[in-house]
């Protein structure tokens, strides 16, 4: 279960989140929208405790990974990527990169990858471990219509697998149309929030 | 000109002393420069990846130290071990290994402070994207390190060309002792007592000649690890 109460941050005197109480259930998919500066990111950066909020309380896994909206390629090749921390996993880590249409540049330097292929990269870091509570800032914000699916159904995947809570932001309809909840964030507090037509159907 | 024509006289006739100062500089520099960059670079990362209480006061005393005055510094060793200090049984007053620890004194908050200020501005995305992973600490700082070691090598050379450069603290623990202690600034200053101007400044000249190589070699070094 991840619940926030009374949580609030604000920067420079400008109060950039302010929610009053915020609850998912364990295994739920939930898709923060918003405009830019509207908090998602910092929303997500409290949940995943490398922000802490001003006041109030949060509760989460302590299973935990972050996807962040600007990921960081490490030295050495994409598949030498992957593997940080995992390094038992290097045929899950083929299996991810043939998933996500990146296995032909498993030997490349991964700070020569494009944005794209760097967004791609950093979800196969994430998706090779498992874990309880998985978040994603805006995972196919540099992706094309055909890497956007490949994510969506790289997650429906692992979230198959795993059963993990999902808490995403995202700008792109036909991944957020497959959450079972949408939250809409607008000035640091949320707007409005319920299911999407998918979400009764199917999971991501 | 005249001591530049000195300078390279003085290196190609192989003086017996002018080599074994240029052997206790490299020495002293060498291991001042190591032991500061072995405690300040792994200090630095985690002060700089960790958030805690009383961050920013531990900071600004780090900042304070990096402007300790280098006779200061070798007054506070020089009364830790002279005879009647706490550490006076040890006779390490007047030896290579007091200017070493002297300098360490220096030069180890020189190398945490810069460390710290790189890793909280520079290597953000690589502890956001680590933490994001789950990473432990230890293996944030390591990774902290290793990502910015092209960075950080200007810290490291820092750290070199002050300990290289340094006269205030080398010569209140040091004693300059001819074939002993006396290093390349030591010998200048004393060149420069006598009033042999032109021989004080080709000895300059061979200590910057002498700072270039070491800098070369390093940048060579970590181009290479980059390359490769």
């Amino acid at each position: 279960m991840v619940e926030l109460r009374s949580v609030k941050k604000i920067y420079k005197e400008r109060t950039v989140l302010d929610v009053p109480q915020l609850c998912i259930r364990d295994g739920e998919s939930v898709a923060l929208a918003g405009a830019n500066g509207s908090g998602k990111t910092t929303l997500l950066r409290i949940l995943a405790r490398v922000l802490r909020a001003d006041c109030g309380t949060v509760t989460a896994p302590d299973d935990v990974l972050y996807l962040p909206q600007h990921p960081y390629a490490f030295r050495g090749t994409v598949l030498d990527n992957v593997l940080i921390g995992a390094k038992e996993e290097r045929e899950k880590a083929r299996q991810l990169l043939e998933e996500l249409e990146l296995s032909a540049l498993a030997d490349k330097r991964a700070q020569s990858l494009s944005g794209g292929e760097l967004q791609k990269l950093a979800l196969c870091r994430v998706l090779i471990r498992p874990c309880a509570l998985l978040l994603l800032d805006e995972p196919t914000a540099a992706l094309d219509t055909r890497g956007t699916e490949l994510v969506r159904d790289a997650l429906a995947r692992y979230k198959t697998q795993t059963n993990c809570t999902l808490v995403f932001s995202t700008h792109a309809p036909q991944l957020a149309a497959k959450a079972d909840r949408l939250i809409l964030l607008r000035d640091g507090r949320i707007d409005a929030h319920g299911g999407t037509p998918a979400g009764t159907q199917e999971r991501p | 000109m005249d001591s530049i024509k000195q300078a390279f006289d003085l290196l190609f006739s192989l003086d017996k002393e002018l080599f074994r100062i240029l052997g206790v500089t490299l020495r002293m520099s060498f291991f001042s420069t190591s032991i500061s960059c072995f405690l300040g670079l792994p200090l630095g990362a985690l002060i700089g990846t960790r958030q805690f209480r009383g961050k920013s006061f531990l900071k600004k005393l780090i900042h304070t130290w990096m402007g300790l005055p280098p006779v200061v510094a070798g007054l506070l060793v020089y009364m830790l071990f002279t005879h009647y200090g706490p550490f006076g049984r040890l006779n390490l007053l007047f030896t290579v290994t007091a200017m070493v620890i002297a300098q360490c004194v220096l030069i180890t908050p020189l190398v945490t402070g810069l460390t710290a200020s790189f890793v909280e501005t520079a290597s953000r995305p690589i502890i956001e994207t680590a933490r994001g992973l789950g990473l432990s600490d230890a293996r944030i700082v390591l990774l902290c390190l290793s990502e910015g070691r092209a960075s950080l090598l200007s810290v490291v050379l820092n750290a070199f060309g002050r300990s290289i450069a340094e006269v205030g603290a080398v010569s209140i623990v040091g004693g300059n002792i001819q074939w002993k202690t006396r290093v390349m600034t030591t010998a200048i200053m004393l060149e420069t007592n006598k009033g042999k101007f032109s021989f004080a400044l080709a000895l300059g000249i061979v200590l910057l000649i002498l700072a270039f190589i070491v800098n070369a070699a390093a940048s060579w070094m970590v181009k290479e690890r980059s390359d490769g």
